[in-house]
């Protein structure tokens, strides 16, 4: 927390010269005005992001968590050591490789292309003028990519919490496995669902790596402008106060998520 | 205009610059034209190794911007090393001057020294550094080879007795296209707003090469720059980037969109095309038709620098022409030493490049090359903002 604290004084600082390094405090409320202002449009565009990014993920891993605990048998291991097995490499030679996959020439537009479905994804916005790097689909695709190993393994482990004996009443109570699954699982996995979107959302908001290799321009998110007035426009006291900004409403998403119950009911890995 | 075709492909081109022991095509004809023999040195002083070779030399400098080498012939680093002896750690870590220099300013602002003897960043950084005292004079009474510096780079207004900077490149924004993408020649600036070519442009993070090209195709004259006068281009670049006509700004990645066919024209560097165009013959580099912006990098010697005998002895020998001349066969880019055009000519590996205009720029086409003017430390921080309001969305 210390390096978070130290941040309040310099974001309601100015800077004594263009390129040096100290600053002088004299509670200056317009840096967060002013970054609120003009930075507020990329702010909404980051929880847009990651919201969509989390949703998309949600979807994936419900089904391949509920697999890997109701199904992986003996295999459940190699399941789990396969979800992990990506966010093992580094983050920023994963986002490169998707520039590979997602480029003009690259083999998803061909797939794409080959099933007809261009016009398709360009009406849904998906595309743009025909291409997928460089737009926001593939800023989302890049991030539900790397959440997703957050999002599976609370879900694994909010499953595996689900006492079998449960799920055999059920059926010995002729429920069948859609109304099993409704009434016994889905709401006993729900501490797993909730302990995911916290891990996901989180860094999502803060990505930096994604929009600055899959996006363009207009897809730029709050970490890269808080890159960028650090270190190119040498603006620190104005970071400092997006970076508490976005602390804030980072700190709120995670109270919502934790409101009404206590950070040990999540099944945090 | 200038369009630039690859003389032979990379493969002939690293071939041919296979200089070793068994006997290459190139330094028989640099060595009889400057009467010296393998792994020897200028016999001017400097370039002895006899001195103190204990010394570690730390550089920082931009990515592939020296003579890698070839298998069995080693590269400049390493035959600097085994010429002088002294260790040399050569870090290609300056991606971005700007970023680079928030990463050093820490130190330099509370009068540390630094890791790196030398770094290598580009003028007008130079110019920012020079200002702030944070750099040294360089040990130039050692280097009797800077006397070989071009006289076009002689004396900066920003360094006007040349007592901190020595030039290491010099080199040209322009435009690169691929021919069988855009479909057609380009001429100017005006191409890149062409709506055929919408979503498959992109241009330079590096402001003063992205706004000065626009500049000049407005009109305008950039060597001195008016935060007035910038604004039509400035609106310009806006509204490209907000109608999705300029994909990406990039620093030197719009090499690999280039090559994947995720562009069709970009602004870029004269030598990194020039080098990519071996890889591509498609590529063109083409001066716009209201000129191109001319830059330099130089060599600075960070404040409280450690090895200045060891700096010494480093320019003195990327200043020997040889060296300089295998310097620029691999980069490409305008060098600022003496005497390395005609070394090129004499090889018939390397003659194209002595033909080249990009490199070794005749008096006409100068004429049509511009340098970026100053902007005082308000102006910039003004123009900084608006440019990162367009690139960072």
């Amino acid at each position: 927390m210390l390096p978070l604290l130290a941040l309040v004084p310099l974001s309601l600082s100015e800077p004594l010269s263009r390129f040096g390094l100290d600053t002088v405090f004299n509670g200056r409320i317009a840096n967060y005005l002013e970054v609120l202002q003009t930075y507020g449009p990329i702010l909404v565009r980051s929880f847009g992001f990651a919201a969509i990014a989390t949703a998309l993920g949600l979807v994936l891993a419900y089904p391949l968590a509920f697999a890997i605990r109701f199904r992986g048998g003996r295999w459940q291991p190699l399941l789990i050591g396969l979800v992990v097995l990506p966010s093992l490499t580094s983050y920023l030679v994963r986002a490169i490789a998707w520039t590979s996959l997602l480029g003009d020439n690259g083999p998803v537009l061909a797939l794409v292309e080959a099933l007809g479905l261009t016009g398709v994804l360009d009406g849904l916005g998906v595309l743009r003028d025909g291409r997928l790097l460089n737009t926001a689909a593939a800023v989302i695709l890049g991030l539900t990519n790397n959440l997703l190993p957050f999002l599976v393994l609370p879900l694994v482990v909010a499953m595996e919490r689900i006492d079998p004996r449960l799920l055999e009443a059920a059926n010995d109570l002729h429920a069948g496995p859609l109304r099993s699954f409704v009434q016994v699982v889905w709401p006993l996995s729900l501490p797993g669902l909730g302990a995911g979107i916290l891990l996901s959302l989180i860094p999502a908001a803060g990505d930096v790596v994604n929009p600055l290799f899959l996006g363009g321009p207009n897809e730029r998110m709050i970490a890269n402008t808080i890159d960028n007035l650090l270190l190119v426009q040498l603006q620190a006291p104005r970071a400092a106060a997006l970076t508490l900004v976005l602390m804030a409403l980072i700190t709120l998403a995670v109270l919502l998520q934790l409101r009404g119950r206590g950070i040990e009911e999540l099944p945090l890995p | 205009m200038s369009h630039v075709s690859p003389p032979y492909g990379r493969r002939t081109f690293l071939k041919r610059l296979a200089w070793g022991a068994s006997g290459a095509v190139l330094a028989p004809a640099l060595l009889q034209a400057c009467g010296r023999g393998p792994g020897g040195n200028t016999g001017d002083g400097a370039g002895d190794g006899g001195g103190d070779r204990g010394g570690e030399l730390v550089i920082s400098t931009f990515p592939l911007y020296i003579d890698p080498g070839a298998p069995g012939a080693p590269g400049s680093v390493e035959r600097f090393s085994k010429d002088t002896g002294i260790r040399l750690r050569y870090v290609e870590d300056v991606n971005d001057v700007r970023q680079f220099f928030a990463r050093i300013r820490p130190q330099l602002a509370a009068g540390q020294p630094l890791s790196q003897d030398l770094v290598v960043l580009t003028s007008w950084m130079a110019e920012r550094l020079i200002r702030l005292g944070w750099v040294e004079p360089l040990p130039l009474a050692d280097v009797p080879n800077a006397r070989n510096l071009i006289p076009s780079l002689r004396n900066p207004s920003w360094d006007p007795q040349q007592r901190y900077s020595l030039p290491w490149q010099s080199g040209i924004a322009g435009i690169a296209y691929n021919i069988k993408a855009t479909g057609r020649e380009l001429r100017g600036i005006d191409d890149l707003f062409d709506p055929a070519l919408k979503g498959r442009v992109s241009a330079l993070l590096e402001m003063r090469d992205t706004m000065g090209l626009l500049m000049l195709a407005d009109g305008k004259d950039i060597r001195r720059p008016t935060w007035e006068e910038a604004q039509p281009s400035f609106d310009r670049l806006e509204k490209a980037r907000r109608d999705g006509q300029i994909r990406r700004f990039t620093g030197n990645d719009y090499q690999n969109d280039l090559l994947a066919g995720n562009l069709a024209a970009c602004i870029g560097w004269s030598g990194d095309v020039a080098q990519l165009a071996l890889e591509q013959p498609d590529l063109r580099f083409l001066v716009p038709e209201s000129g191109g912006v001319l830059w330099a990098d130089v060599m600075l010697m960070p404040k409280g620098a450690r090895h200045r005998k060891e700096v010494a002895q480093w320019l003195n020998w990327v200043y020997d022409p040889i060296e300089a001349a295998r310097i620029a066969a691999a980069v490409q880019y305008i060098s600022p030493v003496e005497g390395v055009r005609d070394i090129l000519a004499k090889d018939p590996a390397t003659a194209a490049l002595a033909a080249s205009p990009l490199m070794f720029p005749d008096a006409a086409e100068q004429k049509r090359l511009h340098i970026f003017g100053p902007l005082s430390d308000s102006e910039e921080a003004r123009w900084e903002e608006r440019f990162a309001r367009i690139t960072e969305g």
